[in-house]
């Protein structure tokens, strides 16, 4: 990976050096999955259920994206669906869905980052 | 790493896990060192696992999957024996939570946080799967040592009872028998003994330790003089004392012997020697012990010896027919028995009589 699609990805919010490490240096395994991270449903999905405000379809859409951003090493997203799941969890839905326009910025930030080349 | 060289040195993990990406992770991590198999949840995980336990080393197990979850898993697991068969290893997002308190209830080796960091999970795979590999080297090696150990004692014990035969019957053929009659009395005693009440509260060893010294009951003959030993017809009084004395002979016999004394044959031999002879009412030789104070091994003995010296054929008169040993038996025309030693003879007897049947 070139130095300059590193530092985009960076800024955008992806810790490439923390993410290759997790790959053990896997530069092709990390880009397909970052590929896939784009393509997911679970973000569409996530953003359906927090309009019909189904708390268990957010549940597990926010579970399986916080677990993505964790393993790509997307520290702000993470954080942000961190907090959204244990909002859910203990019944604060209301704080979970107050977290939508962040994590779509944030979100859509990452995506474009990646989709660029 | 030295595991690398052939497939069949090389150990298979069992990855479960519901997300692509920790699938792909663990196996990116694993894959050189070991053979990897996955499995999208825990209900295809565990009929992996069910359908052939020795074909994995270790397996990592998420906790929050759907169909089965992580810890469905474990309890399946468990109700199959295989906990602490294959080391099982967490995969979860939250440390400390009740599903992590219930899979280390469940077994679990250890707890791997997501997202995962290589160099660790790596690190505590290889310790566990090192430990468990070398607890089954041991186990091994300690079940070929045991059983290389059992057949040894079992040689030896084979060996010990030959030469005691080989003895018993060198002085039994001096009085023109063959050395089937000491034969025979092992075999009645362990019968009895195994059999009967009469062997209650004794061990299986102890039983063989009897049965064995049974054998040298009569090894004190080896003194008495070969006119008095192959008489055919009736002993004098003289010759019948010199005759009793080969109980006491026998006794000392074998308290000479000093690789005899330090085994555990040794006091049963030496008591069934000298008082096989001896009766329930007192009147017999050389102690003249009465009921209870004869052992009851050496009163086995004495029976049996009537038994069998009336079932064969002897220098001083032939073998009787079965009925007519019985009936001389229970009548006490051979010497007066503990009833309840009689009571359990004739329950085997009729096993006994087999012996005598060629």
């Amino acid at each position: 990976m070139d130095k300059q699609r590193s530092e985009m990805l960076y800024e955008s919010g992806v810790d490439v050096n923390d993410a290759l490490a997790r790959f053990m240096g896997n530069e092709a395994l990390l880009e397909k999955f970052l590929l896939k991270f784009c393509s997911d449903k679970n973000y569409s999905e996530l953003k359906d259920a927090a309009l019909r405000r189904d708390v268990d379809g957010m549940i597990r859409t926010s579970h399986s994206l916080k677990g993505m951003c964790g393993n790509l090493s997307m520290p702000k997203l993470f954080g942000l669906f961190t907090d959204q799941l244990t909002a859910l969890r203990s019944g604060k839905t209301e704080d979970a869905l107050r977290l939508m326009p962040q994590i779509s910025e944030e979100y859509d930030k990452v995506v474009k980052s990646i989709k660029k080349s | 790493m030295d595991r690398l060289m052939s497939d069949e040195a090389m150990d298979r993990i069992l990855i479960i896990d519901d997300d692509e990406i920790n699938r792909e992770l663990l196996d990116n991590i694993f894959s050189a060192y070991y053979l990897i198999d996955k499995a999208e949840n825990g209900k295809i995980g565990i009929d992996r696992i069910e359908a052939d336990p020795d074909r994995y080393s270790a397996v990592l197990l998420d906790a929050m999957m759907p169909v089965m979850d992580g810890l469905e898993v474990l309890r399946r697991m468990e109700k199959d024996g295989l906990r602490n068969v294959i080391p099982v290893f967490l995969i979860t997002a939250e440390a400390s939570t009740d599903v992590t308190r219930e899979a280390y209830e469940l077994g679990v080796m250890d707890v791997i946080l997501k997202p995962v960091v290589p160099y660790l999970v790596l690190k505590r795979v290889n310790s566990i799967v090192e430990l468990f590999r070398a607890r089954k080297r041991l186990r091994s090696r300690v079940r070929m040592q045991e059983s290389e150990l059992i057949k040894r004692a079992r040689r030896i014990a084979e060996l010990n009872r030959g030469m005691i035969t080989a003895l018993a019957a060198a002085i039994e053929f001096r009085n023109g028998e063959s050395g089937e009659h000491v034969s025979r009395i092992h075999d009645i005693t362990e019968i009895i003994l195994r059999n009967t009440k009469l062997g209650d509260g004794l061990t299986e060893e102890e039983i063989m330790n009897i049965s064995l010294a049974s054998i040298m009951h009569d090894v004190g003959k080896i003194a008495i003089p070969d006119y008095i030993l192959s008489k055919p017809g009736r002993l004098t009084s003289e010759e019948y004392d010199i005759m009793k004395t080969h109980t006491t002979k026998g006794a000392q016999l074998l308290e000479t012997i000093h690789e005899l004394r330090g085994s555990e044959v040794y006091s049963y031999a030496c008591d069934i020697a000298r008082h096989h002879h001896e009766r329930w009412d007192g009147r017999g030789y050389p102690d003249g012990l009465k009921g209870d104070e004869i052992s009851i091994w050496a009163q086995i003995v004495s029976l049996a010896d009537v038994y069998d010296a009336l079932s064969c054929k002897r220098v001083y008169k032939d073998a009787f027919p079965r009925e007519k040993v019985i009936s001389m038996i229970r009548n006490g025309e051979c010497g007066t028995f503990n009833p309840q030693l009689l009571q359990c003879f004739f329950s085997v007897e009729d096993k006994l009589s087999r012996m005598y049947e060629n």
